[in-house]
């Protein structure tokens, strides 16, 4: 066993009605690395990053953090262990500032039983987050509701690193963005991995997989096709594993099975 | 910026059209700009100010409570009943009463989150429930003479001031202050807003709807006890038609109905606004139902105004969005490094 593996995931098996969304699927993350999640629409890649982030819990398989069984069944116990996850829909409040989006749900507290809100505190890191992240979003003040997707992006990020995870799960991020907000993007998921972070990426872009990741994930009808060492492969290398699995027959009778998820 | 400006409108501004109103309406009668109409106005508005904020609550975070009216009614009867008929001790009476509003609420408040339907439906159906039991218990009967302890809730006065003036101060006071300090009202505003992100942020959904539908059963009772007192009579039909009050009052003082946007002391604004129409149309002439119509008319308004706003938000979003970010990225994008 990878003694370096910050996440390991075990056997993972998640079935919505008559969908076998996950089946037995294994992965295991480094510490300090940015692995792509890559595969078809349908092949499970959000099913599976959502249940390290709580939104779903498994119903087979194991999750292991720094080499200690963790049972994640809420978004709370996933983010008290560290984990984050920015969803697709961003899942951000229209209706607040940034550093309300930044806190809410672990808000800065003062006051009797924590009752009240440190608005200073909450404010004064929020200002610090855009600073440290270079992001440029003018106030914590703004409310998020008139954002470019790239800002609501970073306002994202923020969240995550106020909360101090060590593990990020971005989930398309650079799917919404024009082609200059998307570089951008992409070198700020660079800085956040050396500032420390482990990050699992899900996105449909292989170009960018290419250039950001240190290993690609490759799911299929909701198994592990088996994982890329990013320098070592072309683009063609990673499209083919995702279109025909790991079996480059292309015709074996499993297959067939995988058609019915589109 | 348009939306912004509307929303300050809404916000802060309401005030100015209650000021206007009450200009239109001086106008209009030599006896509404007295002390006296005035203190009226103020004194029979004390218990739709404590509903309203109650139901503001469920409001802001993406609910809605339309048995109000019948949970007045329900607990003003069985209150009433305690005190005149089984003689029980006012305290006990109006402990009971207040028990009682707080269970009603809880109930809607479980309800509405294990029955995943519209609230406007659920609390509709409770409404009726209550009515039932309401008019089963009181045999439609009315409930007349209440002691002395009971009426000082009305009657009383501190520094001139009646106590219930003072009680409804004191609980729109809080409310702005659970709502605007507190984590509670954090989590509310973000409920209301995004109640899957909320979810998402960790944040106890479930809890927090069962806690606001609490809080409002609570707010009302506390409102039908100002309510008796008042009146110095209860009957089941006392009660019913507040829901409407409150609901047109909220959404005119900036509450939004789908939820995730409030002010406390604009809610306050308009009740006062329905208060002075009705008054100010009493005075004219004009009757108890054309003043049905002109509030039909106001709740139509204020919903059409707030969905205005919320279409004009998404469209400065929405399908633009694409172009719209190249532009914003120079203006506000993330620097290179």
């Amino acid at each position: 066993m990878d003694a370096d593996c910050i996440v390991q995931m075990k056997g993972i098996s998640k079935r919505f009605g008559a969908i076998q969304a996950l089946r037995g699927v294994d992965l295991d993350l480094r510490r300090g690395e940015i692995m792509g999640i890559v595969g078809d629409n349908g092949a499970g890649k959000s099913t599976l990053m959502k249940i390290l982030s709580g939104a779903y819990v498994a119903d087979e398989g194991e999750i292991w953090l720094d080499g200690r069984r963790v049972h994640i069944r809420t978004p709370l116990d996933a983010s008290q262990l560290g984990i984050a996850m920015i969803y697709q829909d961003l899942a951000l409040f229209n209706n607040l500032d940034v550093a309300n989006n930044i806190f809410v749900g672990r808000e800065r507290t003062r006051g009797p039983f924590g009752l009240l809100l440190d608005k200073k505190s909450m404010y004064q890191r929020a200002e610090e987050l855009i600073r440290d992240l270079r992001v440029d979003i003018k106030s914590p003040r703004l409310s998020v509701a008139l954002m470019s997707g790239g800002q609501r992006q970073m306002v994202a990020c923020a969240r995550a690193m106020a909360f101090q995870c060590k593990i990020l799960i971005m989930d398309e991020p650079t799917a919404a963005l024009g082609v200059r907000e998307a570089s951008k993007l992409l070198s700020l998921i660079r800085n956040l991995r050396d500032m420390g972070l482990s990050i699992l990426l899900i996105t449909q872009r292989i170009p960018d997989v290419l250039t950001i990741t240190d290993r690609i994930f490759v799911l299929k009808g909701g198994q592990r096709q088996g994982v890329l060492e990013t320098r070592a492969v072309t683009l063609d290398d990673v499209v083919t594993m995702i279109v025909r699995g790991k079996d480059h027959s292309g015709d074996s009778p499993a297959d067939l099975d995988y058609k019915s998820f589109g | 910026m348009s939306k912004v400006g509307l929303s300050r409108l809404r916000k802060y501004n309401i005030v100015l059209v209650l000021l206007a109103l009450m200009g239109l309406f001086a106008l209009t009668s030599p006896y509404f700009l007295t002390v006296r109409n005035l203190t009226n106005i103020i004194i029979q508005n004390t218990y739709f100010i404590i509903v309203a904020v109650g139901l503001s609550f469920v409001m802001i975070a993406g609910g809605i409570d339309l048995s109000v009216g019948y949970q007045m009614s329900l607990v003003g009867v069985v209150t009433a009943m305690l005190i005149v008929v089984y003689r029980v001790p006012v305290w006990l009476a109006v402990a009971s009463g207040l028990l009682l509003g707080t269970l009603l609420g809880f109930m809607n408040g479980l309800l509405v989150t294990r029955i995943r339907v519209f609230p406007l439906i659920v609390t509709l159906a409770t409404s009726i429930i209550f009515q039932g039991v309401s008019y089963l218990i009181s045999q439609a009967r009315t409930f007349r003479t209440y002691p002395p302890e009971f009426l000082i809730l009305t009657k009383g006065k501190l520094l001139g001031v009646p106590l219930d003036a003072i009680l409804a101060l004191v609980i729109v006071i809080l409310a702005n202050f659970v709502y605007s300090e507190t984590v509670f009202g954090l989590r509310l505003v973000a409920l209301g807003g995004n109640e899957e992100a909320a979810r998402l942020s960790g944040i106890n959904t479930k809890g927090m709807k069962i806690a606001v539908y609490t809080l409002c059963g609570f707010l009302v009772a506390i409102g039908t006890m100002v309510m008796i007192a008042k009146a110095d009579t209860m009957n089941a039909s006392f009660g019913p038609g507040t829901e409407f009050i409150a609901l047109t009052a909220a959404i005119v003082g900036g509450v939004s109905f789908t939820g995730g946007e409030g002010n406390i002391p604009a809610l306050v604004a308009g009740v006062f606004i329905l208060a002075v129409i009705g008054n100010g149309m009493q005075l004219a002439g004009w009757g108890t139902y054309a003043q049905y119509i002109v509030r039909g008319c106001i709740l139509l308004g204020a919903v059409a105004f707030d969905e205005y706003q919320k279409n004009a938000r998404r469209r400065s979003r929405g399908p633009g969005d694409s172009r719209q970010t190249d532009a914003a990225v120079s203006a506000a994008g993330v620097q290179q490094r």
